[in-house]
C-alpha cells in the first residue's frame, strides 16, 4: 500500500470512528517508514477536521465526535511512542483543565467542550462534575494547566465560578492560570463581572476563545 | 416483578464498566443498530408524525434497546440489567392513571390518545429561578388564577437574605423549604390551596434538600409529585436513587423525568426518539412512576421547538400513548422569552404537537430555555392553557400542517431568538397584572393564530 493510501485510511478511520482501521493504518504507517508526525498531521488530523466541521454545521452529532476521538486515540497509542522515540513533538496548543463546578452534576455540555478542545489540539484534563473549588485549583496545578475551564448549568452553581477566581486570587495564583467560563445560564456579562478571562457560548467558541487566550490564533 | 431493592442489588452486582466505555461501546452502538433494525426514520416534512406503524415500531425498538443496553449506575460504575419480560409485565400492570391534589383540586390524571377530544392535563408554570420571594409569590398566584390549571410548578429561590443560594449548602435547605411554603401560601391566596405541586422542589439540587422540602410540617404532601430525573443518557446515580428510595418508602407520586439531548449521546432525531421512548419504560419499571415528564432538548439551541425536536416529541409521545397507560406530560423549552412574538409561535407549535400526539398533559413551554432569573410570567402559562385546549381534538395531520406554518415564523432565527422580558419588566409588581404592551401582544397573536386556523375555546 502506498503512502497516500495509508494517510487517507487514517483520515477515513477518524471520519468513520473506526478504531480497528485506525490501529491497522497506524501500524502500516510505521512499517512503511512513514514519519509518524506526518501520519498524525496529514492523516488523522485531516479526518478530525472533517468531523469537526460537520459537527459545527450540525450534520454530525456527539456520537460521531466521540467515535472519531476514540479512533484518534487508538491510532495515537501506536504512533505516540514512535514520535517520542524520534524526539519529535506534536505541537500542542496548551493544556486545559476542565470541570463542572461544585454542586452541579450537568456533564454533557462540559463533555462536548472537552472533546472539541481535545480534537482541536489542546491537551485536555477532564476532572468531571461536582468539583470543589480547592480541588479544581489543586488539579490545575498538578496538570500544569494553562487554562481552567469551568462549566456551570445552574444559577445556583454559577457563584462557584466566581469562587474559583476569588480563591485563585487569595492564593496568589490568579496570574498562573487563564480562566474560561461557560454553561447554559452563563454569559459574557457574568464572565466580566467575576473577572474571568473568557467566555464561550458553544464548544466551538470555547476552542476559539482558548486559542485566543493563549495567543494561538489562526 | 423486581422491586426497587432488586434493582439496587443489580446496581451493585452488574457488569462493571467505565462510564465512557458504557457510552462508546454499549449505548452508542446499540442506538445505531436498533434504529437501523427497526427502520426508524426522521421525517422533516411532518414535524408532527401521524404514522401509527412507526409509533408501534418505535415502542418495540425501545423495549429491545433497553433490554440490550440496561441503564448505567454512575455511583457504582455498573450496568443495571433490565429484562424484556419484566418490562412488558410492568407496562401491563400499570394502573389507569394517578390521583393528585386535595379538595376541589383533587383530580385523576389519565393517559390520552392521539387526536383525543378531551383536553389535556394542564401543568402550569416553570421550575425556573426567582430572584426574590416577592416575585415567586406573584408568579404562583398568577398561575393559581388560571381555572384550567390542573397542577403547578413552583419557582426556585435564587437568594436567601440576599445571599446567592448554592446547591448542597444550608442556604439550599432554607430556599427549598421556603419555596414550597411560599408556593402554598400563594395558592391559598389564589383560592386553590389544594392544587398539586408537581415539580418536586425546583430549588432542591440535592437529594438532601428534596428530603428537607418534604417534611410534613413544611413541605410537599403525598398528593403532590416528586420529579426524579434520569441523567442524560441512560444513567442514574445515588442522588437519583436516594430520592426514589425516600419517596417509595414514605409514599408519594414519583414523576419519572427524562430530557434527552438531541444531538447528544443518542445522536440525531431517530436515536433521541429511541432513548426518549426507552425512558418511559424505565420510568414505569425502575422508578414505578405515577407519571412521566419528558421532552427533548436540542444540544445546540437548548430548546425543544426545532423541527427535529418537535418530531422527536411527537413520535415518542405517540409510541407511548399507543402502547401504555402511563400518563405523560410533554415539556418543551422555547428559545425565545416572555413578551416576544417568537415565544408565542414556539409555544403554539409545542402544544399542538404534544396534544395531537396523545400526551396526557402539557407543561407551560419554558421561556428562553428557562435559564434567566425571573424570566417567566403567568401570561405564558395562560396562553399555553388556551393553546392546549384549542389543540384537543385536532388530528396529527392537521397539527403538522399548522406547526409547519408556525415553524416558518421562527425556525430560521432560533439561534438568535430574543430573550424577552423579566417578570418585573412586563408585569406590575403591585397589582400582579401584565403590562398593556404584553396584553396587546397576546391579543394580537391569538388573532393571528385564529386566522391561521387555530380554534381557541376561550
Ligand atoms: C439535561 C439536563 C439535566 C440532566 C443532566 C444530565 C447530564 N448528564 O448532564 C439532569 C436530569 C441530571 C439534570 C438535573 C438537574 N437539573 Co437540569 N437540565 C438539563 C437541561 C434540560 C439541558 C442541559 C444540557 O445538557 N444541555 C445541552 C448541552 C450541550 O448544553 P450546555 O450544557 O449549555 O453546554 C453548551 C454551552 O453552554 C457550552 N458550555 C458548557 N460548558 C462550558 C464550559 C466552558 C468553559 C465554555 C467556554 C463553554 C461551555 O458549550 C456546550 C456545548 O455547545 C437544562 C435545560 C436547558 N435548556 O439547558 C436543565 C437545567 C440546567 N437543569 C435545571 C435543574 C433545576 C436541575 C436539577 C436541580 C433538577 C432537580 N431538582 O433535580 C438537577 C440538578 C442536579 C445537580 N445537582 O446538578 C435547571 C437549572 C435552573 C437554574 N437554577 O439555573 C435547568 C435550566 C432546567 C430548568 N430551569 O427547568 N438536568
Amino acid at each position: 500500500m502506498d503512502k497516500t493510501q495509508i494517510l487517507e485510511n487514517l483520515a477515513h478511520a477518524a471520519i468513520e470512528g473506526d478504531e480497528d482501521l485506525a490501529r491497522e493504518s497506524a501500524e502500516q504507517a510505521l512499517s512503511n517508514q512513514i514519519d509518524p508526525l506526518e501520519a498524525v498531521e496529514q492523516g488523522l488530523s485531516k479526518g478530525m477536521a472533517v468531523v469537526g466541521a460537520r459537527f459545527e454545521s450540525g450534520e454530525a452529532f456527539l456520537p460521531e465526535l466521540l467515535m472519531a476521538a476514540g479512533a484518534f486515540d487508538a491510532a495515537m497509542e501506536i504512533l505516540q511512542p514512535e514520535i517520542e522515540a524520534q524526539k519529535k513533538e506534536i505541537t500542542k496548543l496548551g493544556t486545559v483543565l476542565i470541570g463542572t463546578v461544585k454542586g452541579d452534576v450537568h456533564s454533557i455540555g462540559k463533555n462536548v467542550v472537552a472533546t472539541v478542545l481535545g480534537t482541536s489540539g489542546f491537551d485536555v484534563v477532564d476532572i468531571g462534575v461536582d468539583n470543589a473549588t480547592l480541588d479544581i485549583i489543586q488539579e490545575a496545578k498538578k496538570a500544569k494547566a494553562d487554562v481552567i475551564a469551568l462549566s456551570s448549568l445552574m444559577t445556583t452553581t454559577m457563584p462557584a465560578q466566581r469562587e474559583v477566581i476569588e480563591v485563585l486570587e487569595e492564593m496568589s495564583l490568579r496570574d498562573k492560570f487563564l480562566v474560561m467560563v461557560g454553561g447554559g445560564p452563563v454569559n459574557q456579562e457574568w464572565a466580566d463581572e467575576i473577572g474571568a478571562d473568557g467566555y464561550g457560548k458553544s464548544a466551538v467558541q470555547a476552542a476559539e476563545v482558548a486559542r485566543r487566550l493563549l495567543g494561538r490564533e489562526g | 416483578m423486581p422491586d426497587f431493592l432488586d434493582f439496587m442489588e443489580r446496581a451493585t452486582t452488574g457488569q462493571i464498566l467505565a462510564e465512557n466505555d458504557y457510552y462508546l461501546k454499549v449505548l452508542i452502538p446499540n442506538v445505531t443498530k436498533v434504529v437501523r433494525e427497526f427502520g426508524i426514520r426522521y421525517d422533516p416534512a411532518n414535524p408532527v408524525s401521524s404514522d401509527d406503524e412507526l409509533a408501534d415500531r418505535l415502542f418495540e425498538a425501545a423495549v429491545e434497546f433497553v433490554t440490550r443496553t440496561g441503564i448505567y449506575c454512575g455511583a457504582t460504575n455498573r450496568v443495571i440489567e433490565v429484562g424484556r419480560d419484566e418490562l412488558l409485565q410492568a407496562v401491563e400492570n400499570l394502573p389507569d392513571g394517578s390521583t393528585f391534589g386535595e379538595g376541589r383540586d383533587r383530580r385523576r390524571f389519565r393517559a390520552r390518545r392521539p387526536g383525543d377530544e378531551r383536553p389535556p392535563w394542564c401543568h402550569v408554570g416553570t421550575g425556573i429561578v426567582a430572584s426574590s420571594e416577592e416575585i415567586a409569590t406573584a408568579q404562583v398566584e398568577g398561575y393559581g388564577g388560571i381555572p384550567q390549571a390542573s397542577s403547578i410548578s413552583i419557582p426556585a429561590f435564587g437568594r436567601v437574605r440576599g445571599m446567592h443560594v448554592v446547591g448542597g449548602s444550608p442556604l439550599e435547605i432554607y430556599a427549598t423549604i421556603g419555596s414550597v411554603q411560599a408556593g402554598r401560601r400563594a395558592l391559598g391566596r389564589a383560592g386553590r390551596p389544594g392544587l398539586p405541586i408537581l415539580n418536586l422542589i425546583s430549588s432542591a439540587t440535592t437529594s438532601m434538600a428534596t428530603i428537607a422540602g418534604t417534611h410534613p410540617d413544611f413541605g410537599l404532601r403525598p398528593s403532590d409529585g416528586w420529579l426524579i430525573d434520569f441523567l442524560a443518557e441512560m444513567k442514574v446515580d445515588f442522588e437519583t436513587l436516594n430520592r426514589l428510595a425516600f419517596v417509595h418508602v414514605t409514599g408519594g407520586n414519583v414523576g419519572s423525568t427524562a430530557l434527552p439531548i438531541l444531538g447528544g449521546y443518542a445522536g440525531g432525531a431517530e436515536g433521541t426518539a429511541l432513548v426518549m421512548t426507552a425512558y418511559y419504560l424505565l420510568g414505569i419499571l425502575l422508578f414505578r412512576g405515577a407519571y412521566h415528564l419528558t421532552g427533548p432538548v436540542h444540544f445546540r439551541h437548548g430548546c425543544s421547538t426545532t423541527r427535529d425536536g418537535l418530531w422527536v416529541m411527537s413520535v415518542a409521545g405517540r409510541a407511548a400513548s399507543h402502547n401504555t397507560r402511563y400518563p405523560a406530560i410533554g415539556l418543551a423549552y422555547a428559545a425565545a422569552g416572555p413578551c416576544t412574538k417568537e415565544y408565542f409561535y414556539e409555544a403554539a407549535a409545542a402544544n399542538l404537537c404534544c396534544v395531537a400526539s396523545g400526551y396526557a398533559g402539557v407543561q407551560t413551554v419554558h421561556p428562553a430555555k428557562a435559564v434567566i432569573e425571573d424570566g417567566v410570567t403567568p401570561l405564558e402559562a395562560l396562553f399555553n392553557v388556551e393553546m392546549a385546549y384549542a389543540a384537543a381534538g385536532v388530528s396529527s395531520e392537521r397539527a403538522s400542517e399548522l406547526v409547519n406554518r408556525f415553524l416558518q415564523k421562527y425556525e430560521d432565527i432560533i439561534g438568535e431568538a430574543p430573550k424577552g422580558k423579566r417578570y418585573q419588566e412586563c408585569y406590575d409588581l403591585r397589582t400582579g397584572k401584565p403590562s398593556e404592551e404584553y396584553v396587546r401582544l397576546h391579543e394580537e397573536i391569538k388573532e393571528e393564530l385564529t386566522q391561521m386556523g387555530v380554534s381557541f375555546r376561550f
